[in-house]
């Protein structure tokens, strides 16, 4: 695609109506073609135009960069309600902001701290060694000896996103999107721009992992980190695909995967939050099979009423009678949701096979993740439950969180004793080492 | 009668920078030599002596402006602050439009020299040796915010001193066209852009920063982070307008 700038809010404005030209341009052509088409060609010339109308939405908001790209990924989440098509173009998005010239970056931490950089850390690097959510991560020493990751939003982010929305909400497309779940969409962002938010879950997650010693969290250091800079520890490790380019043999793969699967079941059944955004670069990984995570911008805390869901399903307590299922189906469907009993007993079983296929039966035996029949039955498994409109604010994070963990076990090619993995997280839930 | 805006601006006749010898021999200097623009440094006393009270009445004047405004500060109560006499602040300064015309011009000295020993910019590009300048004037400027916002609204008004259709200004307009000159001459040499902008280019970067100024003083976000996103967004536009594939066909 050829580079465009459209930097200021006329820009992006300009940027999206020519968009909400060249969507209606093309519906026009595809109406008038319809005029001289077959049935099958109709129905093969429908697709199409979806997904080209699909591209040149994803092209328009990687030429807009910045907040605009948030709001694509973030829509990418909301599968229940955009067509197929568009969310497969969506999903390709990554967060990005534009990226910020070392004299911007300073001049960006001092206007949020008061101080240059180099008054406050005995080394601070110009030049990002990351990009970050909304900003860009430079490593520094402070003064002490503590090699740090300071993360630096680019200036004025959230008014940008609150005029991106203003002009989305007017954008034609935007007008078959419930506008409450926009405004979900917006106020999620938001919350995303603001870093004490950011620093407050890295110290609910730090707590909450501790008991796991081959997880590493980052620390906050405080006195460094306002809404817009964030100054945390420096925590050691590579993405997967390096540690797996030093060719690593299978035990240590398996040991690797192991300590994802009892990540992944320690924050679902222990502290009942998730760190849902398994991107490449936010979960490192040192030579020794132990694991960073960076990077907690989405962090996910669930609420009473799915904590006691994921519990039910883990259980399979619905079948344990009508009453428990009349439970389950409370804790399933929002209220006002109806859904009748057949469909949701479909449902239902899906993922019992699901479980039944991450946890076998026999005692002892490994699941092998090089198997891509999980992703199916995954895949199926959370269509069915969007299509009964039973997304539960959580469930896009869950299974975010899920289909990463999957893909990461998948790349591992990991065999693993699941069970046994979820009996020690049981075991650890129980210890009095507990977190509220 | 008043002509073009940039002309209005600079107040410079031709519509172009001067081309007399004594200017192009200061286009030719190097950037080191550059700051042999700054007020003669005689070797005599007296001069030296009367650097140090032109700036001890300034720094009084400041504090002064700063504390109680612009409007409210009296010549005499400058004086008193500054310890020197009210006459002999009159051998210095007729007016405190008098003293705002040396504050602009210190500060453009200041940031003149800053340039040239930051290291950190020289290899930079175009656009962020602009905001690096554009944005340590600002900063430079920033204890004196009430200050510069008070002249502003003064240098609205023609007759005055401060104004920019004034000749009082002309030398600092012409001094500051040089300084950007040189370093768009620069950005020539590096292929960063086409020579044909070096002759007009120095009066679009000065009405821009006329521009950034203006919206600084009246930015009331934290850190006034909202100049340094409208600063970044729109160089980085500029620059891809006009000199990106399929911008501005040169």
């Amino acid at each position: 695609m050829k580079e465009r700038w459209t930097e200021s809010a006329i820009g992006r404005g300009m940027s999206l109506g020519k968009l909400g030209l060249k969507l209606t341009g093309s519906y026009l052509g595809y109406q008038f073609q319809e005029l001289f088409l077959n049935e099958e060609a109709k129905k093969e010339s429908q697709s199409r135009f979806r997904r080209n109308t699909c591209r040149q939405l994803k092209d328009e908001l990687l030429a807009l960069k910045g907040p605009m790209m948030k709001l694509g990924q973030a829509l990418s989440m909301q599968d229940h309600i955009l067509p197929k098509e568009m969310v497969e173009e969506l999903s390709a998005l990554q967060m990005q902001a534009p990226g910020m010239h070392p004299s911007l970056a300073r001049a960006q931490f001092k206007a949020s701290l008061g101080k240059v950089p180099e008054e406050i850390f005995a080394k601070f690097s110009p030049e990002p060694f990351a990009a970050a959510s909304l900003g860009q991560v430079h490593k520094a020493t402070t003064k002490d000896g503590r090699l740090v990751a300071v993360k630096i939003q680019y200036p004025a982010m959230a008014s940008a996103i609150r005029n991106d929305f203003k002009l989305f909400r007017s954008a034609n497309f935007a007008a078959r999107i419930p506008g409450d779940v926009i405004d979900e969409v917006e106020q999620g962002i938001l919350t995303e721009t603001d870093y004490l938010h950011e620093a407050e879950n890295i110290r609910f997650m730090h707590r909450g992992l501790s008991p796991l010693s081959f997880v590493h969290t980052p620390e906050v250091l405080e006195q460094w980190t306002t809404n817009r800079v964030l100054t945390m520890t420096f925590v050691e490790g590579a993405p997967l695909a390096s540690f797996l380019s030093k060719k690593p043999d299978i035990k240590m793969k398996n040991e690797l995967g192991a300590h994802l699967f009892e990540l992944f079941l320690f924050q679902i059944y222990v502290i009942k939050a998730l760190h849902a955004d398994p991107h490449p670069g936010n979960y490192l990984f040192t030579a020794d099979g132990e694991i960073s995570l960076v990077d907690f911008g989405c962090v996910r805390r669930f609420s009473k009423k799915f904590a006691d869901l994921v519990e039910c399903f883990l259980k399979q307590s619905w079948l344990e009678g009508e009453k428990s299922f009349d439970k389950m189906m409370r804790l399933m469907w929002a209220p006002g949701v109806s859904v009748n009993d057949k469909k949701a007993r479909a449902i239902l079983q899906n993922e019992i096979d699901l479980i039944n296929m991450v946890f076998p039966c026999a005692e002892g035996q490994l699941m092998n993740f090089a198997d891509s029949e999980i992703f199916k039955r995954g895949a199926r498994r959370n269509t069915d439950i969007f299509l009964a409109r039973l997304a539960q604010p959580e469930f896009p994070f869950y299974e975010r969180a899920e289909v990463g963990l999957y893909t990461y076990l998948r790349q591992l090619e990991a065999s693993l004793d699941t069970k046994n993995i979820l009996c020690k997280v049981m075991r650890k839930r129980l210890a009095p080492t507990r977190v509220e | 009668m008043f002509r073009t805006t940039s002309d209005c601006v600079f107040e410079v006749d031709e519509g172009c920078l001067p081309v007399n010898h004594e200017h192009t021999h200061h286009l030719m200097k190097t950037k080191s030599s550059s700051r042999s623009e700054l007020p003669p440094k005689s070797g005599s006393k007296r001069s030296e002596n009367k650097q140090r009270i032109r700036k001890a009445i300034l720094k009084a004047a400041l504090y002064l402006f700063s504390k109680q405004g612009f409007y409210k500060t009296t010549t005499r109560q400058i004086a008193k602050k500054a310890r020197i006499a009210e006459g002999t602040m009159f051998n210095y300064f007729h007016t405190k439009e008098d003293l705002a015309l040396y504050f602009f011009e210190q500060e453009l000295v200041g940031l003149m020299d800053w340039y040239h020993l930051e290291s950190d910019l020289e290899d930079a590009p175009l656009v962020e040796k602009l905001f690096g300048i554009i944005n340590h004037h600002l900063e430079r400027i920033s204890p004196y915010e009430d200050f510069v916002g008070a002249v502003y609204l003064r240098s609205l008004q023609v007759k005055s001193k401060l104004s920019p259709l004034g000749l009082e200004r002309r030398e600092q307009a012409l001094r500051y066209l040089r300084f950007i000159k040189e370093i768009l001459e620069e950005a020539v040499e590096k292929k960063e852009i086409p020579d044909k902008l070096v002759e007009f280019g120095p009066y679009g970067v000065g009405l821009f920063h006329l521009a950034i100024i203006t919206y600084w003083l009246n930015d009331c976000s934290t850190g006034k982070e909202n100049t340094l996103a409208l600063l970044d967004r729109c160089l980085k536009m500029g620059h891809s307008m006009l000199f990106k594939q399929g911008g501005w066909d040169w």
